[in-house]
């Protein structure tokens, strides 16, 4: 693999970002987000104000899982339609590079600028609330923030998967948002009603394999590990946490949530670019 | 570099878009490749560039068959211009070319010499997106040429340019063939612009390659008459039957000329009895059949 050409792909992918503000604009989102839930997250229960870096956390939960899948699948939705349309997909394929140095360039800038507006955004927002609250509990807001990375990174692989597989952007849209339906909404109350209809004798094993089947609920099993929750909101149930979810283990499979969709994706390509795209 | 398509045949489905189609681009030479919408031309030339295979047939690099790994290193010597591309708007030509020339492998030293090789250095900083069709096709034909290709292969390069683009793109296109030996294959379906302009025409039609050659072997091939313009010093008296005798036919006799198609075989039985009766001659033009004659004369 070329480290030249995948690098001047990606970064390309990154300056078109850093240009067109895409990622200040994200990232300011998510500093400014995170200090009003930070501060007016317990709000319901009556309190408002600054509550220490767990509360917090658990209250960006709720923000990060709905808000970074969406932000994921729309950066990179277009990403191969784009080319497509301008013309210059052909232009890149006569160039002296495999279509998996495309991918991998593609992801890797678009990764890049996903990554700085997550992790400044956050960031930002964590040094403001350090200077309100101090360090105490800063650890699991730096584990949440990279937890968030890696939920971006996920759902940038799915909008590659998609972008591969469907020509038009505007038909990529279409299925990302019924994807992000169906993981951030539909999923978990498919979990409720299973766990209703079984009378909540479904083995931890299987449930446990349930949760990890969905990125978004990994990342908010993360989330809760990262702040010692030993019970997790399934939609609107509580419910123990599986033993078998530990951090390796959550982590490994989140890994293989950002590895499955790309590997997908440059195979994909790799076959779609054999046989040529007008096919 | 010496290209070849053997018997190569191409389906999109149900459509065929090229069938048996067997052609070489032969070293140093240009080939036009002429053909109406629809033809397969864009997809021929994907195939020489390995951006489509064939369905069938082979491709042919100096002399082997290259394996579909060895495409990616094979392409740093074509260099290849689409028909229709926007590039990126966002971008000025500098960094355009800046970015294929990572691609290409090529040293970023290039891309200021080719932008003024190609007219664009005075707005290299500026936005492709505010560029003319003109400046967008020489900024494709730069990229084209940024590694020095052996081979390149040009889509319908003048397609929406204007005729003093079209002029400043084939001269531009002839000093770079005066400065080195490039194949050079493009396409077009405006024959009257590319004749003149190519050593050899291959004609394409519903996705058959229909004639190869030469124009002069094409016109032999195709047995395409040329055609007879006398001007005549007094009337026409028996001049027309005796060309008629020797083959000539159309005649069309007017006011002091006689016009008349001649077949390539008989075009020295004519011209001599011409030489006879040159005292009732004043001119003789003879027109060569065009390369659209030729286009038109291939069923």
């Amino acid at each position: 693999m070329s480290t030249r050409a995948v690098w001047a792909i990606a970064h390309k992918e990154f300056s078109d970002r850093l240009r067109s503000r895409w990622v200040l604009i994200t990232a300011v989102g998510f500093t400014l987000f995170s200090i009003l839930i930070a501060y007016f997250g317990t709000a319901p229960i009556g309190v408002a104000g600054f509550q220490g870096f767990s509360l917090t956390v658990l209250s960006l939960l709720s923000l990060a899982t709905y808000f970074i899948p969406l932000l994921a699948l729309v950066l990179g939705g277009g990403v191969m339609a784009d080319e497509r349309d301008r013309g210059t997909l052909d232009l890149l394929l006569a160039c002296p590079v495999t279509p998996g140095e495309i991918v991998a360039g593609k992801y890797l800038g678009l990764a890049l600028a996903l990554v700085g507006a997550t992790a400044g955004g956050f960031g930002a927002a964590g040094a403001v609330l350090v200077l309100r609250m101090g360090f105490a509990g800063i650890g699991s807001y730096v584990l949440f923030t990279g937890n968030a990375v890696l939920l971006g990174l996920v759902f940038l692989g799915f909008a590659f998967l998609l972008s591969v597989f469907i020509r038009e952007r505007s038909k990529v849209m279409a299925v990302s948002v019924f994807l992000w339906l169906v993981l951030a909404l539909l999923y978990d109350l498919g979990l409720i009603g299973l766990l209703i209809l079984s009378g909540g004798r479904i083995p931890g094993g299987v449930f446990a394999g349930l949760l990890a089947a969905n990125p978004i609920d990994l990342f908010r099993l993360l989330g809760f590990l990262a702040v010692g929750e030993t019970k997790m909101f399934v939609g609107l149930a509580a419910v123990d946490f599986p033993p078998a979810l530990t951090w390796p283990v959550l982590l490994g499979v989140f890994l293989s949530w950002i590895a499955a969709p790309l590997a997908i994706a440059a195979a994909a390509f790799r076959r779609r670019a054999r046989e040529g795209f007008m096919a | 570099m010496k290209i070849e398509l053997r018997n190569v045949s191409r389906s999109f489905g149900e459509v065929q878009a090229l069938a048996d189609v067997s052609l070489e681009v032969r070293e140093g030479e240009t080939l036009g490749l002429v053909g109406p919408n629809g033809s397969g031309k864009t997809t021929l030339l994907k195939i020489l560039v390995g951006l489509i295979p064939p369905t069938s047939g082979e491709i042919v690099v100096d002399g082997r068959v290259p394996a579909p790994a060895e495409w990616p290193r094979l392409r740093t010597r074509i260099g290849y211009m689409p028909e229709r591309v926007s590039f990126y708007d966002n971008l000025s030509a500098a960094e355009v070319l800046s970015f294929y020339a990572d691609l290409k492998g090529v040293s970023r030293e290039r891309v200021g010499p080719m932008l003024e090789r190609v007219g664009l250095s005075a707005v290299r900083d500026r936005r492709v997106g505010g560029y003319s069709k003109g400046m967008r096709q020489r900024l494709n034909l730069a990229q084209a040429l940024l590694a020095d290709p052996d081979l390149l292969v040009l889509d319908e390069p003048t397609s929406g340019l204007d005729p003093v683009a079209i002029r400043e793109f084939y001269d531009f296109l002839s000093g770079i063939r005066r400065e080195r030996a490039v194949s050079v294959i493009h396409s077009s379906h405006i024959l009257a612009e590319i004749e003149g302009r190519i050593d050899r025409a291959a004609i394409l039609k519903d996705g058959r390659l229909k004639a190869a050659g030469s124009l002069e072997e094409l016109r032999s091939s195709l047995n395409i008459p040329l055609r007879l313009i006398l001007s005549l010093r007094g009337a026409a008296g028996d001049l027309g039957a005796a060309l008629a005798a020797e083959g000539a036919y159309d005649l069309v006799a007017g006011n002091g000329t006689i016009e008349a198609s001649v077949s390539a075989g008989n075009k020295m039985r004519v011209m001599s009895v011409l030489m006879h009766r040159e005292s009732e001659i004043r001119d003789l033009t003879i027109r060569e059949p065009s390369l659209e004659e030729v286009f038109f004369g291939v069923d």
